[in-house]
């Protein structure tokens, strides 16, 4: 069995998404292959040896191959992401393991419907799954419920419109919460029981849910689907701490 | 916050998810969905939905049922510490 090995990959190019948010693509030449869902672990080293370490999921699907997509949103007063953004440059390299995590998984052979709720940067894994669902051509029913504070916070927002559009079975719907773009007729509020409920649906409580993004919006989206009797075994959820809140 | 004692902050909190990299290296494949029995109120918990604090000196998972400590991971210069003693068991499905 393959230990986990801390590898260095090296950044190809780096895309602004939002005013806030870059991706950043990764060639990886000992890259083994991924899930739609997982992540890696990024370890930061100081010319001192002082090590930090954080969790990034990987947001290109596995159809991609020989690099990763990541995409990182700007925390002001953080530590690792300030310099991804400020200082990372292309050409750089960066020290990752993984893939990691087999829970916060789906691919086309686990099913559908598929529900994926997502806040801020915790669109970035269900973006794989979508990606992913595309590429094999997957017809299995999918919405995605995305809480962005305003329209300049929409990751992926192109992309996401494109899918939308052109992918059978896809349904994309936006939260705003606190500024919506002139003319909105979508949702303008968070999440809440009236909004999943109206989501899910289409659905019933056979939806395999994600739910993934800042840790009090994750708790409380999967406490109202359980509270909604979606099994507690079909509500994946993946935390990822105050960012984004 | 019922949930919050001193060394809790809901906020702040991750889950299991977050200590996947560190289990794998213990353990050697994917341990998010094996199964952890709490010592404390013998709740069913996957090691994915386990409450972790993972920004202290070592990490922390609870039970996201009764909140009680159910295991510690600490990382020295030499070794890699697993406490696991607020657990019963741990249930590892065999891979199919
Ligand atoms: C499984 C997983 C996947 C993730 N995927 C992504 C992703 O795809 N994209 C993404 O952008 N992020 C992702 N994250 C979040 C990411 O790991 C980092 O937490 C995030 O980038 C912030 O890191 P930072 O070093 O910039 O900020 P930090 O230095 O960690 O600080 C973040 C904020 O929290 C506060 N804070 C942190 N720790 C403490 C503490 N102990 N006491 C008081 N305040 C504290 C800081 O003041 C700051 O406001 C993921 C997290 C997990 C667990
Ligand atoms: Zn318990």
């Amino acid at each position: 069995m393959a230990a986990l090995e801390w590898q260095l990959g090296t950044v190809t190019t780096i895309q602004p998404e939002t005013p806030k948010t870059k991706s950043f693509y990764v060639a990886l030449p000992k890259w083994a292959g991924h899930r739609p869902g997982q992540h890696i672990d990024l370890r930061l080293t100081a010319p001192d040896g002082y090590q930090t370490q954080r969790s990034y999921s990987i947001a290109s699907p596995p159809e991609l191959s020989g690099q990763l997509e990541l995409t990182v949103d700007l925390i002001q007063d953080g530590e690792v992401s300030p310099y991804l953004h400020d200082v990372v440059m292309q050409g750089d390299q960066l020290e990752l393991r993984g893939p990691v995590g087999g829970y916060f998984v789906w691919d086309v052979t686990v099913g559908g419907p598929l529900l994926l709720v997502g806040g801020g940067s915790g669109v970035v894994p269900l973006m794989a799954m979508l990606r992913h669902r595309a590429a094999q051509h997957s017809t299995i029913p999918a919405r995605l419920l995305y809480s962005c504070r305003t329209p300049d916070d929409v990751i992926y927002r192109d992309e996401l419109n494109q899918l939308a559009g052109s992918v059978a079975g896809l349904e994309v719907l936006i939260t705003f919460t606190r500024q919506a773009p002139a003319g909105w007729t979508g949702y303008q509020r968070r999440i809440d029981a009236a909004m999943l409920n109206e989501v899910i649906t289409p659905f019933g409580t056979s939806a395999r849910t994600y739910v993934c993004g800042p840790t009090l919006l994750v708790e409380s989206v999967a406490n109202l689907l359980v509270g909604m009797g979606l099994p507690a075994d079909r509500v994946h959820t993946e935390r990822f701490g105050p960012t984004g809140s | 916050m019922n949930v919050e004692t001193a060394d809790m902050n809901t906020e702040l909190m991750v889950d299991g998810n977050a200590i996947a990299g560190e289990l794998e290296q213990i353990f050697g494949h994917d341990m998010t969905m094996a199964v952890a029995r709490c010592a404390g109120c013998a709740a069913d918990s996957m090691m994915a939905t386990l409450m972790a604090f993972v920004r202290g000196p070592g990490a922390v998972l609870r039970c996201p049922s009764c909140t009680s400590v159910i295991a510690r991971i600490v990382e020295t210069p030499t070794a890699t510490y697993l406490d696991a003693r607020g657990m019963l068991y741990l249930r590892m499905t065999h891979a199919s």
